[in-house]
Formats: C-alpha cells, structure tokens, sequence
C-alpha cells in the first residue's frame, strides 16, 4: 500500500512533467533555421567539440563523495540503534574507531593535495 | 481499495499544489526583493504590484518556439528536464504538512509515501537532483554546458557530505527517523519562552545544512553552475520555452524541499508557532489549520532569507568553494558529530 503510494506520486509528476512539455510543443511556432541550430558559443563557430578533455579533479572528487557518503550512510542506523540500545560503551567504542579510520582516510585525501583546486 | 486510491491522490494533488501554486508568488518575491534591496522599482506594470508578471512570464514561455538543436543528444536532451521537475517533487511525497489528524472516525495522515524512513528518503531523493543536470549538460552537447553541469555535481556532492553529518547529529539527537516524532520531540517550550527547536540544541549542524541547502540548490553564493559572466547560463544553455521554465521550476521546487527538510530538522517543523498556539483549539481542524500555517510561515521565511542571501554575498571563486566544502565544512561536521556523541554518552554516565 505505502509502494502504491509512491507509485501514483511518480506517475503523476511524470504526467505533470510531460504535459508541461508538451503544451509548448503544440502551442510554440515552429521555424527552423541554420543559425538557431548552432551550438551556441557566445556568437562565434563553435570550436573543436564538447567531449574533450576535463580536469581529474572532477572525477576524484565524485569518487572520494562516494567513499565519504557510504561511510556517513553507514552512521544513520547506527546513531538510531544507539537510543535503543543498553550496553552503549560496546557502541560508543565502535564509533570511535569507525571516526578514527574515517579521520585517517580525510587527512591522507588532504595531504596527498587530491582536492586542491588552485594551481 | 479505490477509497484509498482516491485519498492518495488528492493527498498528491495537494502536496504538489501548494510548491507550484506559490511558485509564481515565490519568482515574484523574489524579483521584488531584489528590486528593494537594490533600491530599483521592480516589475509593477502587469496587475496590482506586479502581481500577474510571474503568469504572464508563464504564458510567455508556453507560446515561445522550442529550438530542438540537431547536435543534442535527443533522448536525454529531452528526458532531463523531465528528471529534474520529477526528482525535485519526490522529496514532497514524504514531508508531512500537518500532523496526523482524525478525519471523523479515522486516523489520516497527511503524507503521501507514509514511511517511518521518510526522512531518508526525503534526502536520497533530493540527492537525485544532480542527476538531471548533469544529463542535461552531458546531452547539450556544448562546453559551456558540461562545464556547468560538471561544477554543479562537484559543488552538490561535496556539500551533501557535511549536510550528512548535521543530518546524523540530529538523528542522534532525535532518536528517531519518524518525522512525525522529530516534530513532537520539537514540540513545547523550554523555561516557558524558548521554543524546543532543533537550532537550540545543534547551532552547528544547523549552519552546516544551512550552508548545505545553498550549495544543493545552485543557489548563489554558491550559484558556480550558472556563473554568467564565464559559463554563459550552465547546464541549461541550450534549452528553450517550457523545458528551460522546467528547469527553473525544480530549482525553486529543490529550494522549497529542502527547505521545508530543514524546517523539520532544525525549526520544529509543522509544530505551531510561539503566539499562534494562544489560538484555543475549540473544533478538531483548527490544529491541523494552524500546523499548516506555521509551516506556511517558516518556509516564506527561509524563502525571504534565500532572496536576502543572494542579493548580499558576492559569488564564491570554484576553488574556494571546494575548499570550503571539503576542508571546513567536513572536518566542522564530524567534529560536531563526535563532540554530540561523547557529550551524550558521558553525560547519560
């Protein structure tokens, strides 16, 4: 029952989405030229092509994201588990350690200048 | 069955309403705010105080060509702004405008995806809204485009992180991950005047997802995505009519949800505000009508304070932003979170 909810809530948004899409489809006029269907590059002929080469730093950054989300992810259940459990001290102890590794992690990503941006 | 298939949808319809009923008055708010901080007039032609320029501006766009370049991607050209209105309203489905009531002999609760995992939901959806950027800046098929769509990613991915961190400090703190027990827990006073908010407890998490919401929403000062004077527009550049008027939408919409996250989190979300809870509660709907209110009230608010914000600060440079995110925010955010943890422990010794 909660799934259909959210199935409904999905389609119904898409509908919005497409009929949004669509009404300016069918009400727009349509007059196509060879300039309009230029890649817009501040008025001059574009140069050379979009997939080119892009700094690695938007790569590393996307994969240490990755590496600190889960580790975050991982924190949630735990910090919900921790006010219903009794023997804490077990818990906190865990927690320490996972901050410790965690920490390490941060400052060899630091010191390794993986995010530094400016030359 | 078909009960319960009707009441979804009108709990839909509603929830879907009131971002996108107040999304005109919103972009008008805003144009004024601008306009007032800035000592200029303002749209004040079309209607009383310009009210109806957001509607005709709407009108515009519908009768305006949409120009479907031939170097785009077609499919995802077309599918991103679809992505990102619908991704930018998942979050909706699990916000509760009001708390539970009773709607003669039943029990309604008034979120759409009832979940006692709302919450996370709520964040994993917002997340999603990189997605239609990036697709809309990959399948552009223009540098100015993936430029724009790259940094957006790069600056939302690395804000969701110390985001994260406050998210969990408050968990920790709430117990819970049912909004409806976040928002009593929020419920009351202490000393009789100070309201049990959220931002009392953890003002430092509270600035972290505060700084975090800007970042998500492309928001300056953190609007690196669509920096004007070297990326043109960003990740929208080659769109045009509605489909660029979608894009706008689910930014606004974004701003609204993560918002109203941060209501919930750190406001006391639809918990009846300090003087509006004088109101005695004689008849079962006025409750339900002034939680509605007070969220109301808080989310124009946080709005007001976002037109403020951009119209103070200057634009981030893309360095000091990343460094921002990674080295200060960060490393605030789990200090913040192991100082909670231990003070709780040892203060439960």
């Amino acid at each position: 029952m909660e799934f259909l909810s959210f199935v409904i809530f999905l389609i119904l948004a898409t509908a919005l989405g497409l009929i949004l899409m669509f009404i300016s489809n069918l009400l727009g006029q349509k007059k196509k030229t060879v300039r309009k269907n230029d890649i817009y590059e501040s008025g001059v002929n574009p140069v050379g092509s979009a997939t080119r080469q892009y700094d690695i730093k938007f790569f590393l950054t996307a994969i240490l994201f990755l590496l600190f989300d889960v580790e975050i992810v991982f924190l949630l259940p735990w910090a919900i588990a921790y006010n219903n459990a009794t023997n804490t001290g077990f818990l906190i102890a865990g927690f320490v350690f996972f901050m410790a590794v965690l920490l390490v992690g941060y400052i060899f990503v630091i010191n390794s200048k993986a995010l530094k941006w400016e030359e | 069955m078909l009960e319960a298939i009707i009441e979804i949808i009108i709990k839909t319809a509603v929830i879907m309403a009131f971002p996108l009923g107040a999304l005109p008055l919103i972009i008008h708010v805003e144009r004024r705010g601008a306009a007032f901080i800035q000592k200029r007039v303002g749209p004040n032609r079309v209607g009383p105080f310009g009210l109806l320029q957001p509607l005709a501006d709407v009108a515009k766009f519908m009768f305006k060509e949409e120009v479907h370049p031939s170097h785009v991607r077609p499919f995802f050209y077309s599918a991103a702004p679809l992505i990102a209105l619908v991704v930018a309203l998942l979050p909706l489905a699990c916000i509760p405008i009001m708390g539970p009531f009773q709607f003669f002999d039943r029990t309604v609760y008034p979120e759409v995806f009832r979940s006692d995992m709302g919450i996370f939901f709520a964040f994993a959806a917002s997340a999603l809204g990189s997605y239609g950027i990036l697709l809309a800046g990959w399948a552009s098929n223009n540098k100015y485009t993936m430029l724009g769509a790259l940094r957006a990613c790069a600056q939302m991915v690395s804000y969701e992180l110390s985001l994260s961190t406050a998210v969990v400090a408050m968990i920790f703190i709430f117990g819970t991950n049912d909004i409806h027990l976040m928002v009593d827990w929020q419920t009351g006073y202490w000393f009789g005047f100070i309201p049990k908010w959220g931002v009392f407890v953890q003002p430092v998490a509270a600035m972290l997802f505060l700084v975090g919401i800007f970042a998500e929403s492309n928001r300056l000062p953190f609007d690196l995505a669509e920096g004007e004077s070297e990326i043109v527009a960003g990740y929208h550049l080659e769109y045009s009519s509605m489909k660029f008027a979608i894009f706008f939408m689910a930014e606004y919409v974004h701003m609204i949800a993560l918002s109203a996250l941060f209501i919930i989190m750190f406001f006391g979300g639809y918990s009846v505000l300090p003087g509006l809870d004088l109101i005695p509660l004689s008849n079962p709907f006025i409750l339900p009508l002034l939680q509605v209110t007070s969220l109301t009230i808080k989310i124009a608010l946080m709005i007001w304070f976002f037109v403020w914000v951009r119209w103070t600060f200057p634009r981030f440079r893309y360095d000091q932003l990343m460094n921002l995110g990674w080295e200060r925010l960060l490393p605030l955010g789990i200090v913040n979170l192991i100082i909670t943890v231990l003070f709780v422990y040892f203060r439960n010794q």
